[in-house]
């Protein structure tokens, strides 16, 4: 990992196109700025691991494993039974 | 077009059934085409991946079970749809779905919106942190007063 030192209203560059600037520190909380292209995701790394393992999760589903569940949640249109 | 799947053997899916993720799922990002099915007549569908026999999830419109959940969606993630307006696409959420159904829990905060108009979509990262990666479907639509007479979950 590299890493430098900023302090308030310092910035980064990231490659051309991506500036990391410190906005504001109080106390130990530190208000980070992002310029960025759309293409670029940013996100709080926590937030995006945890949904990367629900996805993970998920994909292990069993195609059984809705069986018999479907007239359990208030259907959209009619209340018939899954074949 | 057929499709192999895993699960299902081969389908035959037509370019309407096509949904395309450009960024794919977190955690699954080099997959970017996907087949919505339906599953039987409930709320539920499959999110078959079509180029992954063995890639698919449980999807369902959150609405069915949280009528007041709210997607915060930025002006970049509905350019990148082509989506004019929020009203115009449809929100699904990914499932897990353990051994036990009910037990089942709904990412809240990864939903996934489609654009009906070109069957583009990509999952969100909300930054709001409102809503969990853990909703539990059915216990927790229950205490919110939405449950039907009929869970039987014991006591």
């Amino acid at each position: 990992m590299l890493v430098l030192s900023r302090q308030k209203n310092e910035t980064i560059m990231i490659g051309d196109d991506i500036q990391i600037t410190i906005v504001d520190v109080r106390g130990d909380k530190v208000r980070i700025g992002i310029v960025a292209p759309r293409s670029v995701k940013v996100h709080r790394k926590e937030v995006y691991d945890a949904i990367r393992e629900e996805n993970i999760a998920a994909s292990q589903v069993d195609e059984n494993a809705l069986s018999g569940l479907a007239d359990l949640l208030p259907p959209g249109d009619d209340t018939d039974p899954k074949d | 077009m057929k499709i192999e799947t895993t699960r299902f053997g081969a389908l035959e899916v037509g370019e309407d059934d096509l949904v395309t993720f450009p960024e794919g799922l977190l955690g699954f990002g080099q997959v970017k085409q996907y087949v919505l099915r339906d599953h039987g007549k409930g709320p539920f569908k499959w999110l078959q991946a079509t180029d992954q026999p063995g890639l698919a999830f449980v999807v369902c419109d959150p609405m069915s079970f949280k009528p007041d959940y709210r997607v915060q969606i930025t002006q970049s993630d509905m350019d990148k749809m082509q989506l004019s307006q929020l009203e115009d696409a449809v929100v699904y959420v990914i499932l897990v779905v353990p051994s036990d159904p009910k037990q089942m829990t709904a990412n809240l905060q990864g939903p996934l919106v489609v654009n009906p108009k070109n069957r583009s979509a990509l999952q969100l990262v909300l930054q709001s942190e409102e809503y969990t990666t853990k909703y539990r479907v059915f216990q927790d639509a229950a205490d919110a007063g939405a449950s039907e007479s009929s869970s039987e979950t014991g006591r």
